[in-house]
């Protein structure tokens, strides 16, 4: 079990044709996903590795039966790729592109929310199901499969993580990666609401960072809805006060600080998270919790 | 990126709020013959990037051409919050009658825009918002339908205004939400708008910061980044494409991400300081490599690099062949430390321990730094 992809769901990769397009559907096919098709407007009736390209997300969702995307595309193409692939009817979008105006994205997140479409992102590395499937960029080598799910505002720190699991015997079901960017189509809570229900994860780790109110509100739906363990790492201790600290969301901002991870780490005790202090405690928090049960 | 008061007050200007006239100088003989060419009085206020420029005298009212001359000499060349003061603007001073305060910025949490109206301008609306909030609306605005006339007007009574303020007041609002959206602003705000004897609404600063991922499709802004960025380093960071954050220690952090570089961070502080976060994003080259290296190591006094990165959609090994030949041509002879897991990582292992980087050997950044700080000896 897992959630949001399996090795059933019929992908589509957008920006199939392009220098990284290409080289991930590849690696995405190694790993096990059904990809069905690609799409560059302009470039149907090419292959990618044996992938059929269409111009338009409509062919392919009707010729190929598509009902879930992954984004490769530029920032600037961001907007317009979005709204056809809405329309078209697919139910997930997985959007890997980093530098979309944030004015885009809240336009397309108010879009796709009136329709009911999932977005993941932006700035993501994407969803890896273990064993089964993935919609991004993760290194297949860094996983292996099992109970444990994880969602990250950072790429890198969710392959950090995961290897760390991984060579301690961990396993994962799902991970993650919910986009680095100040406004992100899909928020921690949600993606714990989707965990608590998965029959295959046994406990949910949250690998936060400095900037914005995710886990803070993370916080308060744990409280109120979780019963799976949680076990989180907040990133960026020292983050001095009015610098991005790479993603656009990561500032520590104002006069009250908002965003500092302390405040975070706090919010999470208090409803009885445990916190690491460091990534590779996770790994004996997680242990703890699992021989626990 | 953010902009100074008088580009906020052009953008204002061309979207129909009115502004006062203002001139820009660069010394004390300048600021005074701009004035004599405006009117006195005058206002005098330092061009910078922050806030708090009241509390520091950054503003100053002149009654005569002496006391612009003295004005524009004590805030020229002082410093805001480390921002060093090097143009002041000057505007004819404008008496209110009543201020307000106007904001439309983003509710990250929820995606969308927020509109934000008070009815008492001139100070920080977050002490407002505590002490009298019955003085302060704010309102989400559906980024596909705009900010309704209807909407803004509702606001405005809300905050107990009414007579001609409602409407004038409405409309600037909307006109700021132009603003807001035809910029790609993260930040619109007018603090405050007064209303003059003479019933005129005039805006009396403008803080105004631009979305930096959409600079691509507002080249009418003509914004450079030279004097925005005063940290030499951080600028060339930028320059080449990378964030590089400058912190007080001694030991250069390398990252492929920012979660990871700020992780990184958290480790080395607990034994050692950091001299720098930085974080390549999803760019790497052997070239990009080349240029972070030489970026990290122009800070004096650095002890050790560690580098920690990912082949997720970076092909890392292309990376290792520009660390070491930055190493090879500038003779480094500081331990180089390197982390690097994922698609290609036996390659780069090869070609980092080929030329005299440590590869660390272990999945764990946390061993990673153990071996950094045995290599150097003393760990602390």
């Amino acid at each position: 079990m897992s959630i949001l992809l399996n090795g059933e769901t019929k992908v589509l990769v957008q920006g199939i044709t392009g220098r990284i397009g290409r080289v991930q559907t590849k690696w995405m096919l190694e790993y096990g996903t059904k990809i069905v098709a690609g799409v560059t407007p302009g470039k149907g009736g090419q292959e990618v590795e044996g992938v059929p390209v269409y111009d338009t997300v409509a062919e392919a969702v009707a010729e190929r039966g598509a009902e879930a995307s992954v984004f490769f595309v530029p920032p600037g193409a961001f907007r317009e790729a979005a709204l056809q692939t809405i329309d078209a009817g697919v139910s997930m979008i997985v959007v890997i592109t980093e530098h979309i105006p944030v004015h885009d994205a809240m336009e397309i997140r108010e879009y796709a929310s009136e329709r009911e479409v999932r977005l993941i992102g932006p700035t993501t590395p994407g969803i890896i199901t273990v064993g089964q499937a993935k919609m991004g960029i993760m290194p297949g080598n860094m996983f292996t499969p099992g109970r444990v799910g994880i969602i990250s505002r950072s790429g890198t720190l969710s392959y950090e993580i995961s290897i760390n699991l991984t060579t301690a015997g961990l396993g994962q079901s799902t991970v993650v990666g919910m986009g680095a960017d100040s406004v992100v189509f899909t928020s921690i809570p949600e993606l714990l609401r989707l965990f608590e229900k998965d029959p295959g994860t046994d406990l949910v780790v949250i690998v936060g960072e400095v900037g914005g109110v995710q886990e803070e509100n993370a916080a308060q739906f744990i409280d109120r809805w979780m019963t799976k363990p949680v076990v989180t790492y907040i990133a960026g201790h020292n983050a001095p006060e009015g610098k991005r600290m790479g993603h656009a969301g990561a500032i520590i901002q104002g006069e009250h600080g908002m965003g500092i991870p302390q405040s975070k780490m706090a919010a999470l005790r208090e409803v009885g998270v445990d916190v690491a202090m460091y990534p590779s405690e996770v790994v004996e928090l997680v242990q703890r919790h699992l021989n626990h049960s | 990126m953010k902009l100074y008061e008088f580009e906020g007050n052009d953008l204002l200007r061309r979207e129909g709020i009115p502004v006062p006239d203002y001139a820009l100088a660069t010394t004390p003989e300048e600021a005074r013959e701009k004035a004599e060419t405006l009117g006195l009085p005058v206002v005098v206020k330092a061009q910078v990037l922050t806030g708090g420029r009241w509390l520091a005298g950054g503003v100053q009212t002149a009654h005569s051409v002496e006391q612009v001359e003295e004005a524009a000499r004590s805030i020229l060349g002082s410093s805001i919050r480390d921002w060093p003061v090097q143009q002041v603007m000057i505007t004819p001073k404008i008496d209110s009658v009543r201020e307000f305060y106007l904001a439309v910025t983003i509710d990250e949490y929820h995606g969308t825009p927020v509109a934000i109206l008070s009815a008492v301008g001139g100070v920080s609306v977050n002490r407002i918002a505590m002490e009298r909030p019955e003085t302060v609306a704010s309102r989400y605005v559906s980024i596909i339908k705009g900010l309704l006339p209807s909407e803004a007007r509702r606001m405005c009574r809300g905050v107990g205004l009414g007579g001609a303020d409602v409407s004038r007041v409405a409309n600037m609002l909307s006109a700021l939400y132009g603003v807001f959206r035809n910029y790609d602003a993260l930040i619109a705000e007018i603090n405050p708008l007064v209303r003059t004897s003479k019933g005129d609404y005039i805006a009396l600063d403008a803080k105004i910061e631009i979305d930096d991922d959409s600079l691509y499709r507002h080249p009418e802004l003509n914004l450079s980044l030279d004097s925005r960025i005063p940290n030499v380093l951080e600028r060339k960071g930028r320059e080449i494409g990378v964030t590089y954050v400058e912190l007080e220690g001694d030991i250069a952090i390398i990252a492929s991400g920012a979660g990871l570089g700020m992780a990184s961070m958290d480790i080395i502080s607990r034994q050692m300081r950091p001299a720098n976060f930085l974080e390549t994003g999803g760019a790497i080259t052997a070239e990009l490599m080349y240029n972070v290296m030489d970026l990290v190591l122009q800070k004096e006094g650095i002890r050790a690099v560690f580098i920690n990165v990912y082949g997720g959609i970076n092909p890392i090994h292309e990376g290792a062949k520009g660390v070491v030949n930055y190493m090879k041509e500038h003779q480094v002879t500081i331990p180089v430390v390197a982390k690097a897991l994922g698609n290609h990582q036996e390659e780069t292992w090869e070609i980092f321990q080929n030329n005299g980087v440590h590869v660390v050997s272990d999945v764990s950044t946390e061993k990673g730094v153990e071996q950094l700080a045995r290599l150097l000896g003393d760990g602390k």
